[in-house]
C-alpha cells in the first residue's frame, strides 16, 4: 500500500440539521476532511459524497459551501492565513465556520455570467485573490493553457460547449485561491469520452496543491469512486426522519485510492456493491 | 406557412408580408368609405406634409421633447430601480409602479403651478407618464434574475455592492434598452396629448390636433402613418444599438 499519513482536519462538519419548517431534510451530519500526506507526494484530498436522487445532496453541497445556513450544527474550515512576526511573514493556522466564498463552487450546470466573456470571468475570479496581485492575467494564461481553454477566452459562455464551461468554472474557482472545491454531479450527462477527460482534470486538479480538497456530489458511484480517497454515503434510516451519512468508507485503507486500474479490481467492485447496498 | 411553428425563409417572409400590405391597402380604397379617405388620398396628403418645411420643424420639436423626456425617465428609472434593491428605498419604487394606474387629468394643474413654463410642463408631464412604465419593467427584470447569479457572486467573495454592480448595474444594462425599446410607444403616444397643451412649440401633436379639428383626414391619417414609421425607426435603431453595445445579446 502507498505510505500516507493523515495530518490536520481540514473540513469538520458538527450536528449539522437542516430543516424547513416541521420538515426535516438533513439530520446528524457528522464527519471531517483530513490533511492526507504522501511522502514525496503533493497530495491533495478527494472526497465523495454519495446518495440516491433526491436524498438531500444537493442541500447538504449547498450548506457545506456556506450558501445555506443550517438549522443546527456548524460547518467549520480549518484555515491557513498569512500573519506579521517579527519583521517576517509566517502562514498561520485556524478554525472558523465556513463563509460564502470560502469554497470554490462548481455547480451543476456550470453557471457564468452570460454578460462576460471567459477572460473577463476569469479576471474577476483571479482579482479576488491576493496570491494573485499583478500577477492575473499570467495566472489566467498558465490555466488556460493547462485546461486546454486558450482558444475561447475571447467568448461568451452561450458559444462554449459542456465541457468548456466545466472547465472555465473549475478554472475560476482555481483563480479565486480556495483550497475547497465543490464539485455538484460533474459527471452528470457527459458521455464516455468527456467523462474519462474530467475525471482526468479533476485528478489533476488534486494533485496542483497539498490542501486542495474536492468534495464531489454525485450519484455517479462507480466514477466517484474511481477518483476518490474518502466516500460518504447520505441515505436514512429508521429512527428518524431526514437523511444522515449512514457509512463512511475510507478508501486509501483498501488500497483503492489513487489508482487508475481499478474498475476490474474485485475489492472496488466489491465496495461499489456495498455502497449500493446501503443506498 | 398554416402548419403551427413552422419556420419560413427570409425571401417567403417578404412576399407573404408585401401580399398580405397589399391586400389590406386594397381592400381598404375599394371599400365603400364614406367620410373615410382611402389610401391613395392620404398618400397625397403624405406627399404633401413632406414636401412641406412645416413638417420636418414639427417633427424636430417632437423628436428633441421625445429624447429629453427617455433621457430623464431612464435617469430616474435606474436610479429608483437600483435603489430598490435596499429596502430603505423599496417602498418608493413601489410607489412609481403603482403611479402607472393614475391618469393626467386633473394633474396637470398641479403640474402647471409646479413648472416655469409651457416647455419645462410637457416635459415634466412625459417624464410622469413614462417613468412608471420603465420602472415596472425593470424592476421585473430585477425580481427575474436568477439565483444563480447572486449565488456565483457568493462564491466569488463578493461583497453585496459588488454583487448589485455586477449582476444589476453591469448585468442588466442590455434590458435597460429592451425596456426603453418596448415602452417607447408610450413617450410616442402622450406626446401628441402633451403637445397640445401648449401649443406654441409646435410639435408634431400640434399638427394632428389642428388637422384634427378640421376634420381633415387624408392628412391626419398621413401624420400617424408618420408617428407610426418614426417609431418603427427608433425600435429598430434602439435594437440595432442594443446588439452593438452588448454583442452576446446577438449570440
Amino acid at each position: 500500500m502507498t505510505p500516507y499519513i493523515k495530518k490536520e482536519t481540514l473540513l469538520r462538519a458538527s450536528d449539522v440539521s437542516l430543516c424547513y419548517g416541521d420538515k426535516c431534510i438533513l439530520r446528524d451530519i457528522n464527519f471531517s476532511i483530513r490533511d492526507v500526506i504522501r511522502p514525496g507526494l503533493q497530495q491533495g484530498q478527494v472526497v465523495s459524497l454519495v446518495g440516491r436522487s433526491g436524498i438531500g445532496k444537493t442541500q447538504l453541497f449547498r450548506v457545506l459551501s456556506g450558501l445555506q445556513k443550517p438549522s443546527t450544527g456548524t460547518i467549520t474550515i480549518h484555515e491557513r492565513k498569512p500573519a506579521e512576526v517579527g519583521g517576517g511573514s509566517i502562514e498561520v493556522w485556524r478554525d472558523r465556520a465556513v463563509q460564502p466564498g470560502d469554497m470554490g463552487v462548481i455547480f451543476q450546470n456550470y453557471y457564468q455570467f452570460g454578460w462576460r466573456t471567459v477572460r473577463q470571468s476569469l479576471l474577476l475570479a483571479a482579482r479576488k485573490n491576493p496570491v494573485l496581485a499583478g500577477k492575473e492575467e499570467d495566472a489566467i494564461r498558465e490555466y488556460a493553457m493547462r485546461f486546454d481553454i486558450g482558444e475561447v477566452l475571447s467568448r461568451y459562455p452561450s458559444q462554449l460547449s459542456g465541457g468548456q464551461q466545466q472547465r472555465v468554472s473549475i478554472i475560476q474557482q482555481l483563480l479565486k485561491g480556495s483550497d475547497f472545491l465543490l464539485l455538484d454531479e460533474p459527471f452528470s450527462g457527459l458521455d464516455v469520452c468527456v467523462l474519462e477527460k474530467v475525471t482526468e482534470l479533476l485528478l489533476q486538479v488534486s494533485l496542483s496543491d497539498e490542501l486542495k480538497t474536492l468534495i464531489i456530489v454525485s450519484h455517479d458511484i462507480a466514477t466517484t469512486v474511481a477518483i476518490s480517497d474518502t466516500v460518504f454515503i447520505l441515505g436514512r434510516t429508521a429512527d428518524g426522519e431526514g437523511s444522515t451519512l449512514v457509512r463512511e468508507i475510507d478508501l486509501i485503507e483498501r488500497g483503492l485510492a489513487w489508482r487508475s486500474d481499478l474498475r476490474e479490481d474485485k475489492v472496488f467492485l466489491d465496495t461499489l456493491k456495498e455502497i449500493k447496498a446501503c443506498l | 406557412m398554416f402548419k403551427p411553428f413552422s419556420r419560413l425563409n427570409k425571401g417567403v417572409v417578404v412576399v407573404m408580408v408585401s401580399g398580405q400590405i397589399f391586400l389590406a391597402l386594397l381592400i381598404w380604397q375599394l371599400s365603400p368609405g364614406g367620410l373615410i379617405p382611402g389610401p391613395l388620398r392620404v398618400l397625397e396628403a403624405l406627399g404633401q406634409l413632406l414636401s412641406s418645411g412645416l413638417l420636418y420643424d414639427n417633427l424636430l420639436a417632437s423628436l428633441m421633447l421625445t429624447l429629453k423626456a427617455l433621457f430623464y425617465s431612464i435617469v430616474l428609472t435606474l436610479l429608483f430601480s437600483y435603489l430598490s434593491v435596499l429596502p430603505f428605498f423599496r417602498p418608493a419604487a413601489q410607489f412609481i409602479v403603482k403611479c402607472r394606474y393614475l391618469t393626467l387629468t386633473g394633474l396637470i394643474f398641479i403640474f402647471t403651478l409646479l413648472t416655469r413654463d409651457g416647455s419645462a410642463l410637457k416635459l415634466s408631464l412625459l417624464v410622469f407618464g413614462i417613468v412608471p412604465f420603465f420602472t415596472t419593467s425593470f424592476l421585473a427584470v430585477i425580481v427575474r434574475a436568477p439565483a444563480q447569479e447572486f449565488e456565483l457572486c457568493q462564491t466569488l467573495g463578493y461583497s453585496r455592492w459588488e454583487t448589485l454592480y455586477e449582476v444589476i448595474i453591469v448585468g442588466k444594462a442590455d434590458q435597460v434598452f429592451e425596456i426603453v425599446r418596448q415602452n417607447f410607444a408610450i413617450a410616442w403616444m402622450m406626446i401628441t396629448m402633451v403637445e397640445g397643451l401648449n401649443m406654441s412649440e409646435g410639435g408634431i401633436g400640434t399638427l394632428l390636433i389642428k388637422y384634427n379639428k378640421y376634420n381633415d383626414l387624408p392628412h391626419v391619417l398621413a401624420l400617424q402613418a408618420i408617428v407610426l414609421g418614426l417609431g418603427l425607426c427608433f425600435d429598430f435603431g434602439l435594437g440595432q444599438l442594443r446588439r452593438w453595445l452588448f454583442a452576446y445579446t446577438k449570440i
